[in-house]
């Protein structure tokens, strides 16, 4: 039954990533249905209880509570809907600007490269963390914003690497022969250049989405994320930190929840990078 | 050599000027459409209307957004970075305190991840092919996904809570004192010869770097493995295994040379981001730097601050860059000579 | 020591590829002699290449010697411990590579590279080793040593390096010297310079050389004996005159026939159908591996392989009815069609490029180089253009079809001056001129199917339903020689003369009245490049097609053009008909071109211009 399946997907790590993503992906989708305890919900009276299987624990509360008395379980399967949500919101409107401003940049060279070379070179002069905290305080807080942020920042780590792939790409001869046999430049682009850089598109929003749950954790950490009322992974830390001495588990779950996500993404376009790439290349050496 | 490098160097210093007034501009820009008044949050809560628009326009904030930005720029060119809202000190007093501590444990995290970039990514490349390879890439994999904050977080849990065995967090023992000198808390303990302020700040210092090494650590690993491995399917190396070279003057001589040159240029990116991650370590360890002083800016809406630090970030990212490239071009002879 | 450097025996080299192991190399037995050059030729394929990494021991992965021996001065290199071995590498044993500018490390100085090799040599003292760097540079006739000591690989010419890299293979006075095609990547006047460098330093050291080639005229001028492969099995072996003069095996003659001649009354080329069986192919043939394509085939030839079997003493050959090769002739060349009042398709006056480079906000060099050309190309027309790398061939290519904007000068084409660059222009240039591109890696898409790239043409305007389309493919396919099966394939699946072939056929979707072929066959096989020639003679007869043919190869140019212009730096610098110049030529970089290129006839001395002359050229041009 395998044989039947494309090339890309035999290869372990990609199936190690989908099946990570997937069950976060369920557990973002059936929040509401999975979690025991509404995730806002107060208990004051039941705060900083251990996990179920430690003294002292409830069973009504799987993984413990917090400082406030809400379920850390449900607070994290809530918080997986906002990681996911802007994983797959801001890497692929990343992708859609840093790509198309390297199909531009690559194909057309001269003062479009130029220009959008300096440009790459403006904003990689700023550390990420640091652009997005600005931007987060110049646009405000919520989910939209920060997805916002997250795209106007990362666009460039796409632009940047697809740019080179697409200048060698640009120059060689069968996109000359497509030109010189009356295709438009939009199909050019699109019919001789884009369909070779998809693999590394593919890749690189895998990586993307990991490099996004961090942001996006790091930010809620800072409290400039979404609102106070949206459980979110990084918020949860921030929390637990205070009580650390009291309730080191309330650190250690969120922690884990985030490594798991981005090894998850990471674990796929690793995997994807070696079967595509080496395809490729076994293909154009064979 | 020196000839065709200094006006190279000269260009990109020029080009990062101009960079620096483009931040600073979009800088500018982007805080100013600010839903916050920092007009009515310098003011007491029980300001009138009146007064709070008599601020604002002290502030010189209803003038026209580009005027404000050329009256900030031209301040910023005399020195005067403002006037912080929250602290009520200098903005530029406030950095020069905070600036050498961020630097510190940047240049110290840097060469911690390149430590153990340089390694890791030898002894990936010499596992290739053998059986540890697998186990080995996969644990670069596992380093690639732990970020720094949570390296800091965890180690927090492990050796502060559980195991007791080293501070997290400040810079020194509180009741230890340094008049500071160059401000970098290493340079002045050796200067003054305490030995003993030497050894605390070296404490303190442990788990920051090391949160900071490990974090940025797998992708000079990774790259330095695979341009090894690009660099090996070169002509020379064979030609150098057909003189009769032995392997290991081959890797050293031939191949090191030639694969270290794409891993200088991306440890130089990755400082960029390294650099953005000493935010939140200082902020987890209390660590009082640059990324706290921008993190309490932020929580308070403290325009000033926040724009200058801003600059004073971009403006340091730059300069390594420029530093990295220099040395992109001494080691790279194409670049140079044509 | 032996009278033999080298001695294999029965050797046998094998790849495990997909599980089964299959002979590369197969039974190999040849001995060379003390100061004597053994020319291996051979096509792609052939396993030539094999044999200079099995003398180093320096298989790729999955490649092992299975049998026979390799005697060294009277030691077996296959058994030797790999420690002995690597003793011998750069001593005893040296090599000289195919790609000069690649095989020295872009990092370390000239000097730095000869002074590593000069220090394992045991050469002791940096000013020993100095001197003696500045004396290596010296014989190889490098002018101005010092400096080229400080200087970068990528500061010198591909000439400069393999003279360096010569330098440092003869450094040690070697017993034995493997030059892996030497000359491939050099243009044609510094080709013979380099080979006859080899040739001097050879003699006098008296060094052992295997020089692997694919140039069957190169080894008759220059080596002692020659030994042909095909297939990894040796062919025939012998004094390379007295081969080259009259062969025995079938296969050596049809490689001299299909090689285009470059004097005497001109003649067709002998077409090799097919190609030579690859690795897989050849596993499962019974009897010789050449039977498939040999004129003199009969039914026992497939039954079982040939013994290779001496001849007269000193030659053999692995072909039972070697006395009928001397039949084998080449075909009558098929008349030209009459070129007189044909209409006049291309015009061109005064055409010129210059290309600015900026380096910085100030500085920018500009390059000239297209100096004012002038040519004509009339319909069933055939030209040529020669000339090296620098030469501006390729521009001129390039600015015919639309792919540049000429700095000065006109372009008319059938009637319609295109040099303005505009929409229409551009329309008409397309409708009438079409351009075979010549590295076929990256000519071809390697993601479209054939029958894609071949009716690109029809892709561009979208009127062509699919079933059309395929349609077309399968008349192109058939017009151009190739299976229909080959439609569905992805060009990493075909050999370098069938994508050349794909090429083809995709410019003349377009139906095109000017074909422009840039360098199409440079690197293709001398077999496929007859082929392909062969195909374009066939192209012109059945659809009037005129071509523009850019090529550094003369013996091409000479078969396959009526006219041709000699370009260098830029500039057109003698014009006519073929024969003519050819015959007869003008001006002195034209003599030089003709005089780079080995004689066809053995036993007529090869002189280019001579060392000494090239002396003070090698400054610049290497």
């Amino acid at each position: 039954m395998m044989r039947a399946w494309p090339h890309w997907m035999r290869s372990g790590r990609v199936i190690t990533g989908l099946i990570i993503i997937a069950a976060i992906l369920v557990c973002a989708v059936f929040a509401p249905w999975l979690a025991p305890h509404d995730p806002n919900e107060q208990n004051l009276l039941a705060a900083l209880a251990p996990p179920a299987w430690l003294e002292g624990g409830d069973p009504a509360f799987p993984l413990g509570t917090d400082s406030l008395g809400r379920c850390v379980l449900s607070r994290l399967l809530y918080g997986a809907r906002v990681a996911m949500t802007v994983a797959v919101l801001a890497s692929l409107g990343a992708m859609v600007i840093g790509a198309v401003l390297s199909y531009l940049a690559g194909y057309f060279g001269g003062y479009a490269d130029a220009l959008i070379g300096r440009a790459v070179d403006v904003w990689m002069s700023f550390p990420p963390v640091i652009l997005s905290l600005i931007l987060m305080v110049g646009l405000g807080t919520g989910l939209r914003n920060v997805v916002l942020a997250i795209v106007l920042v990362d666009w460039t780590r796409f632009c940047r690497v697809l740019r080179g792939e697409v200048l060698v790409v640009a120059r060689k001869d069968y996109v000359a022969a497509a030109r010189l046999l009356g295709f438009s430049h939009w199909r050019t682009i699109t019919r001789e250049i884009v369909p070779g850089s998809l693999p590394l598109l593919i890749t690189l929003i895998s990586l993307e989405m990991g490099i996004a749950v961090i942001v996006e954790a790091i930010l809620s950490f800072v409290g400039l994320s979404v609102s106070a009322q949206t459980p979110a992974w990084g918020q949860m830390i921030a929390d637990a930190r205070q009580s650390i001495h009291d309730a080191p588990w309330n650190l250690l779950f969120p922690i884990l929840m985030i490594f798991i996500a981005v090894f998850g993404f990471n674990m796929l376009g690793d995997g994807l990078r070696r079967t595509l790439d080496v395809r490729l290349t076994a293909t154009e050496r064979a | 050599m020196v000839t065709t490098i200094v006006p190279l160097i000269g260009r990109r210093l020029l080009i990062s000027i101009v960079i620096l007034l483009i931040v600073s501009a979009l800088l500018f820009i982007v805080l100013h459409v600010l839903p916050v008044d920092p007009a009515a949050m310098s003011m007491p809560p029980t300001a009138t209307t009146a007064e709070i628009d008599a601020k604002r326009r002290e502030m010189g904030l209803d003038l026209p957004l580009s005027r404000q930005y050329l009256i900030w720029l031209s301040h910023i060119l005399r020195g005067d970075f403002g006037t912080s809202i929250h602290f009520r000190r200098g903005v530029l007093s406030l950095i020069a305190t905070t600036l050498p501590a961020t630097i510190e444990l940047a240049v110290l995290s840097m060469i911690v991840a390149s430590l153990i970039g340089i390694v890791g990514g030898l002894l990936l490349f010499h596992v290739r092919g053998k059986p540890g390879e697998h186990v080995l890439d996969l644990g670069s994999i596992v380093l690639l996904s732990i970020p720094e904050f949570l390296w800091a977080l965890f180690f927090i849990l492990l050796f502060g809570v559980a195991l007791h065995l080293l501070p997290f967090t400040g810079r020194l023992d509180p009741d230890l004192r340094l008049p500071s000198i160059t401000g970098f808390l290493l340079v002045d303990a050796l200067v003054a010869g305490r030995g003993d302020i030497f050894r605390s700040a070296v404490q303190h210092m442990i788990l920051p770097c090391l949160a900071l090494g490990l974090a940025f650590s797998p992708t000079i690993m990774r790259v330095l493995r695979s341009s090894l491995m690009d660099v090996y399917q070169d002509d020379y190396i064979h030609q150098a295994r057909l003189r009769g070279l032995s392997e290991r003057r081959i890797l050293t001589h031939h191949a090191l040379k030639n694969a270290i040159l794409p891993t200088v240029s991306l440890m130089g990116v990755q400082f960029g981001f390294l650099f953005g991650g000493t935010l939140l370590v200082e902020l987890i360890f209390s660590y009082p730097g640059l990324g706290n002083l921008m993190v309490d800016a932020v929580r308070n809406a403290d325009l000033p601050i926040i724009q200058a630090v801003g600059l004073t970030y971009c403006a340091v990212v730059l300069i390594v860059n420029t530093a990295v490239d220099t040395l992109y071009l001494v080691l790279n002879p194409k670049l140079r000579i044509r | 020591m032996t009278v033999e450097v080298l001695v294999a025996r029965d050797l046998t080299v094998t790849a495990a590829l997909a599980g089964r192991p299959l002979p590369v190399i197969g039974e190999l037995n040849f001995k060379l002699a003390r100061g004597r050059l053994l020319g291996l030729v051979g096509e792609s394929g052939a396993g030539k290449s094999m044999i200079g990494r099995a003398i180093a021991q320096l298989l790729p992965h999955g490649f092992a010697v299975t049998r026979g021996e390799l005697m060294f001065d009277g030691e077996d290199l296959v058994r030797m411990p790999p420690a002995d071995r690597r003793e011998l590498l750069g001593r005893e044993i040296a090599f000289i590579p195919q790609e000069p500018l690649s095989a020295l490390n872009p990092v370390l100085t000239i000097g730095r590279q000869i002074d590593e090799h000069l220090r394992r040599l045991g050469v002791t003292g940096t000013r020993a080793r100095q001197e003696r760097a500045l004396a290596m540079l010296d014989a190889v006739h490098l002018a101005q040593g010092r400096d080229l000591l400080r200087k970068y690989p990528h500061q010198l010419s591909g000439g400069m390096c393999q003279r360096v890299l010569i330098a440092m293979a003869f450094a040690s006075r070697p017993k034995l010297i493997v030059a892996d095609e030497p000359t491939t990547a050099l243009d044609v006047t510094i080709q013979a310079r380099i080979v006859k460098l080899i040739a001097e330093m050879q003699q006098r050291d008296g060094t052992s050389v295997i020089l692997i080639t694919h140039d069957l005229r190169l080894a008759a001028q220059i080596c002692d004996d020659i030994l042909v492969l095909y297939a990894g099995r040796m062919a025939e072996y012998g004094p390379a005159r007295r081969v080259l003069a009259g062969p025995a095996h079938p296969y050596t003659r049809c490689l001299q026939l299909s090689n285009p001649p470059m004097s005497g009354a001109r003649r067709g080329l002998y077409v090799l159908p097919e190609r030579m069986p690859g690795l897989s192919a050849l596993a499962s043939m019974t009897g010789c591996p050449f039977a498939p394509r040999c004129p003199s085939v009969v039914a026992d030839c497939a039954r079982a392989p040939p013994v290779f079997a001496e001849i007269e003493p000193g030659r053999g050959a692995a072909c039972p009815r070697h006395d009928t090769t001397a039949r084998i002739v080449a075909p009558a060349l098929a008349p030209a069609n009459a070129a007189g009042c044909a209409a006049l398709l291309l015009d061109v006056k005064g055409l010129s490029k210059t290309f600015r480079a900026h380096h910085g906000f100030f500085r920018g060099t500009s390059v000239d180089a297209v100096k004012n050309v002038d040519m004509t190309l009339h319909e069933n027309e055939f030209i040529g253009i020669v000339g090296e790398s620098g030469s501006g061939k390729s521009t001129v290519a390039r600015m015919l079809v639309g792919l540049e904007r000429p700095s000065a000068g006109r372009v008319v084409i059938a009637g319609r001056d295109v040099s303005d660059g505009g929409a229409a222009a551009g329309a008409h240039q397309r409708a009438h001129a079409q351009m075979v591109f010549q590295d076929p890696q990256s000519a071809l898409n390697p993601r479209r199917r054939v029958a894609a790239i071949v009716t690109q043409a029809l892709e561009a305007t979208g009127a062509a339903t699919s079933q059309e389309r395929l349609a077309r493919a399968g008349e192109l396919l058939c017009e151009i020689g190739l299976p229909g099966e080959v439609a569905m394939r992805l060009p990493a699946q075909l050999s370098g003369g069938q994508r050349q072939r794909v090429n083809i056929a995709r410019a003349l979707a377009a139906a095109p009245r000017i074909l422009i072929a840039d360098e199409i066959v440079s690197g293709l096989d001398v077999s496929v490049q007859a082929q392909l020639l062969d195909l374009l003679l066939r192209l012109r007869r059945q659809r009037g097609l005129s071509l523009l043919f850019i090529s550094h190869d003369l013996s091409v140019v000479r078969y396959l053009c009526d006219r041709v212009l000699v370009m260098y730096r830029g500039e057109v610098v003698e014009s006519g008909p073929t024969a003519e110049v050819f015959a007869a030529p003008k001006h002195a970089y034209t003599r030089r071109l003709l005089a780079a290129v080995p004689p066809d006839d053995p036993s007529v001395a090869w002189t280019p211009d001579e060392v000494e002359a090239g002396r003070a050229r090698s400054l610049s041009h290497g």
